[in-house]
């Protein structure tokens, strides 16, 4: 009986002490937390780094704490980072280890932080105070941190304008989206009015050959390097089908006449013809064998692509066979274009063309209604007949909210080569599309790697959590409109935004915006200018095309520029009232040479190529706009390379006034016509 | 200046009116004495002041009742601190999951505790179950605590049940939504009972607000009442039942 009793108390005082040291692992956990020791290092660091023993001591007795953001615009978003990442705003860090580094400047940082908080762009688990969680490192995090590599899809978030001066990846991105016409399968907030270039196909049959069509189909990059259509990877059965439906659609009877018209024409010289084309500038967008812009068709083998006919009735009028292209109609004489075509059939051909590539098809109209259901079924209606797609839902899913998508909710399929996450989904979906499971019906667009890794970062921005209203970014007024009526024709027929931008939309081919074209340049020396282009930057190989512009819609389009795309903070004079030769322009010469800015500009026989030559500027451009870039260059163009020299005022009208005195040698007062 | 020695300062302690008011018997340890002790002493009375030493061993009934009592115990006492840090809210709720998780002290604790102790609560319930009806504890007289015990199983499944809403995750939710569809397809009154226990026609912050007045307030109630008839009733019907071979000893000998 004694034993038992002790034997008792004795299992009774074990089990009571192993009990108490149970109780005691959720403290100590508590205690030994991560954090703790990370603060600890940050202190030691700081210390170490600090310039005074005050400052010592500061970091000395910081106490240990869950620091965080309270973002309360962002649906009362907590970022607790700042826990661990202590120094992020911290000067003395710069270099620091993480994670106690300083965050590199950004135009957020650091003066935003605390309205913006971390997680607005870096994404992962703001509340999360260990470091697996806060990352997203854990198997299936919901929120996981945004690849450095990727960052700037954070960016995007808040500005969805399409193109982000600070953030050219995301800006590349987007402009590739754009480009390879993601939008017309798949729907994106503010793309909903996205038409695709992809030429209608209602002149196939006037055009070219089955032949032609089927190697099209086959791989269409290797018929046109530049064509942004994707290869289908179709099956011989496929193409056979698609041709046959292709050849089977009725013509527009009006293309039809055109073309067959044009066909019964003599031909042209070949030798003015080359000479008409270089003086064009067309491969401003074309290439010729890989030289070129390459925004638009390789031309090498034009004339083995589309018959006689089509050639001349599309370079008369491109706008009536494809709506949506991007090409100016110029204003070529019927002889001038007769030429054009007379040198693409003697040099711009394939030479290896099998015989009868152009020979029209004979339609199976079996083929033709399977090929019909393929048109459909494979989505090519998507960007060559969007009529066809009134409905309301896109061919391919929504992209919006993508970018916060779980990778547990994603379909990895056949893929377990992929480690899983949400970016290296992505950047298979975009390498290969089809390689997920059998039956996908997304294309290969054939993207390089860097074109890969900046789309990646333009869909990541595609948020699916709400950003509120007083973050969305200002626009700078810039969003100058395009005039309609006869101008507006005008800037349609001569499609100036393929390469201009004006505000915020247009092309990025020319380096010179429109949209204070008209407080930049002088009136006369626009007129001029748009009759006989030449190039102003040499350096440049895109150059603004000559469209053989009449006079008097020059002078028309020079009038609206003049009037439309001003900007009141512009002065027509800069020096108020008083004559230029007030100003001491011998002193701006001295100005003008000690800032280096021969460096870049020619005046006269010297200075470099970099900018545009300055030695007319009193003809070209207007001494507001120059005072003004000259105070501040990047305001008008964000990345332009002219350094801001911080000039004085006064300094700044030398340096106009200087300029004013340069007048090209023998300078015409208006010469117009034709050069 | 006399200094009080430990001993009289014990003394005086002891005559105290407070003391005397708490401890009213002393520790005398005679059988008079101890049967005063457990009569006149809430906690204690619902015991019988005189238990056999074969009641008590583990195989007489494998303890599944205390260990039942003792998550009961547990998860009001995890329970209410758990209360401080949460809201019943939709934007509130599933946030503060994850406070508890990264901020609160000892919250991964105190979750997991309540958590795996609902667990435990509800296993152990249904194996003391299946001990009392294997050991035919259920007979007369005791058929009454059966009904009881019945009753207390039901409301410990509810109370885990309205506990799982709370966190406010994917589980919850998606297990709430089946768990009260299931509801609807009772006859005649399915849809009034569904709309009855969510407070609307889909799972939403009404619902999660009736889970939790449900589950902290109403249940634990209704819970605490039946448990005291049950435990008092054990004792009514003379004390615990073990394996029937034991069963014509444990009747005649148990004081009634």
């Amino acid at each position: 009986m004694k034993t038992d009793s002790f034997r008792l108390r004795r299992v009774f005082a074990i089990t009571s002490v192993a009990f108490l040291f149970t109780l005691a692992i959720s403290p100590a956990k508590n205690y030994f937390r991560e954090y703790r020791s990370i603060q600890e290092q940050f202190r030691k660091l700081g210390a170490s780094r600090a310039h005074s023993l005050k400052d010592a001591k500061t970091y000395q007795n910081r106490p240990v704490a869950i620091s965080q953001i309270w973002l309360r615009d962002f649906g009362n978003r907590v970022d607790r980072c700042t826990t661990c990442h202590q120094g992020v705003a911290d000067p003395a860090m710069a270099n620091a280890p993480e994670p106690h580094r300083l965050h590199p400047w950004t135009a957020h940082t650091p003066g935003d932080s605390d309205r913006m908080g971390c997680t607005s762009c870096h994404s992962g688990e703001g509340l999360a105070t260990v470091r697996g969680d806060a990352h997203g490192t854990t198997a299936d995090s919901s929120s996981p941190l945004t690849p450095l590599a990727n960052i700037e899809a954070g960016c995007g978030r808040c500005h969805t304008s399409e193109a982000v001066p600070q953030a050219a990846l995301l800006s590349r991105g987007r402009a590739l989206i754009t480009k390879a016409g993601c939008y017309a399968c798949h729907s994106v907030r503010g793309h909903e009015q996205f038409r695709s270039e992809a030429p209608p196909l209602n002149s196939v049959a006037v055009k070219t050959g089955g032949e032609w069509v089927r190697q099209w189909l086959k791989n269409p990059r290797a018929m046109d390097p530049n064509s942004s259509m994707p290869n289908f990877q179709l099956d011989t059965q496929q193409i056979e089908e698609l041709t046959h439906y292709l050849f089977s659609r009725p013509v527009n009877p009006e293309l039809a006449a055109k073309v067959a018209a044009a066909s019964q024409e003599a031909p042209g010289d070949a030798v003015s013809g080359k000479k008409i084309f270089s003086e064009s500038r067309c491969i401003t967008c074309h290439t010729v064998e890989g030289k070129g812009n390459g925004s638009a068709p390789e031309l090498s083998k034009v004339a083995s692509m589309a018959s006689r006919g089509w050639l001349l009735a599309f370079i008369r009028d491109p706008h009536a066979f494809s709506p949506e292209t991007r090409m100016p109609r110029y204003h070529f004489s019927d002889s001038e274009s007769r030429d054009l075509v007379a040198y693409f059939e003697t040099e711009l051909k394939d030479f290896d063309a099998p015989e009868g590539i152009l020979d029209p098809l004979h339609v199976n109209q079996t083929l033709a209604e399977k090929g019909a259901k393929a048109f459909r079924g494979l989505g090519c209606f998507a960007c060559h007949d969007p009529a066809q797609g009134t409905i309301k839902e896109k061919f391919g899913p929504d992209l919006n909210g993508l970018g916060d998508k779980r990778a547990a909710s994603l379909d990895f399929g056949r893929r377990t080569d992929l480690a899983r996450t949400l970016p290296a989904w992505t950047a298979a979906k975009l390498m290969d599309p089809r390689s997920f499971s059998a039956g996908l019906k997304m294309p290969n667009y054939g993207f390089k790697n860097e074109d890969v890794q900046a789309i990646v970062t333009a869909l990541l921005s595609l948020g699916s959590k709400p950003v509120p209203e007083a973050y969305h970014p200002v626009s700078h007024g810039t969003s100058a409109p395009i005039p309609g009526g006869a101008i507006g024709q005008l800037v349609q027929q001569y499609r100036c935004l393929s390469c201009h931008q004006i505000g915020t939309q247009g092309g990025d081919i020319s380096t010179a915006p429109l949209t204070f074209e008209g407080s930049k340049v002088k009136r006369d020396w626009l007129v001029n200018y748009l009759m006989l282009s030449f190039t102003i930057r040499p350096i440049l190989e895109e150059r603004m095309p000559i469209f053989r512009i009449p006079k008097d819609e020059a002078e028309k389009l020079a009038d609206a520029i003049e009037s439309f795309y001003v900007n009141p903070a512009i002065p027509e004079d800069p020096f108020a009232g008083r004559p230029a030769s007030d100003q001491n322009a011998s002193e701006g010469q001295r100005l003008y040479v000690a800032n280096g800015c021969r460096a870049c500009h020619i005046i006269g026989p010297s200075g470099g190529y970099y900018g545009p030559p300055l030695t007319d500027t009193s003809t070209r451009l207007k001494p507001g706009w120059v005072f003004k870039w000259l105070k501040d260059p990047q305001a008008w163009r964000a990345d332009v390379r002219c350094p801001n020299y911080g000039l004085t005022d006064t300094d700044a009208l030398r340096i106009t006034a200087y300029l004013e005195t340069l007048r090209a040698p023998g300078a015409q007062k208006s010469s117009g016509g034709k050069g | 200046m006399n200094i009080p020695s430990l001993d009289s300062l014990g003394r005086w302690f002891r005559g105290t009116s407070v003391y005397r008011s708490i401890v009213r018997h002393g520790v005398a340890e005679t059988s008079r004495n101890r049967s005063l002790i457990v009569f006149e002493n809430l906690f204690l009375h619902v015991h019988p002041v005189k238990v056999r030493e074969k009641a008590l061993r583990f195989k007489h009934t494998y303890w599944l009742g205390g260990i039942t009592m003792v998550c009961v115990i547990v998860l009001v006492a995890s329970g209410v601190p758990l209360m401080f840090y949460y809201h019943p809210s939709v934007p509130q709720a599933y946030q503060d999951m994850k406070e508890l998780k990264y901020v609160v002290d000892n919250g991964v604790f105190l979750r997991n505790l309540h958590r795996w102790g609902a667990h435990l609560m509800v296993f152990g319930a249904f194996l003391h179950m299946l001990r009392v009806f294997y050991h035919g504890a259920y007979q007369p007289p005791r058929q009454f605590n059966w009904v009881v015990g019945v009753v207390l199983l039901v409301l410990t499944l509810f109370l885990s049940y309205t506990g799982y809403l709370l966190p406010w995750d994917q589980l919850a939710f998606w297990g709430v939504s089946v768990g009260t569809n299931m509801a609807r397809e009772a006859p005649v009154i399915g849809d009034k009972l569904r709309f009855f226990l969510l407070g609307g026609n889909a799972v939403s912050e009404n619902a999660l607000l009736r889970f939790y007045v449900l589950h902290c307030v109403l249940l634990p109630v209704v819970l605490f009442l039946f448990l005291g008839v049950h435990i008092w009733r054990i004792r009514k019907d003379g004390g615990v039942k073990g394996p029937s071979e034991e069963a014509p000893d444990a009747f005649h000998e148990e004081e009634p």
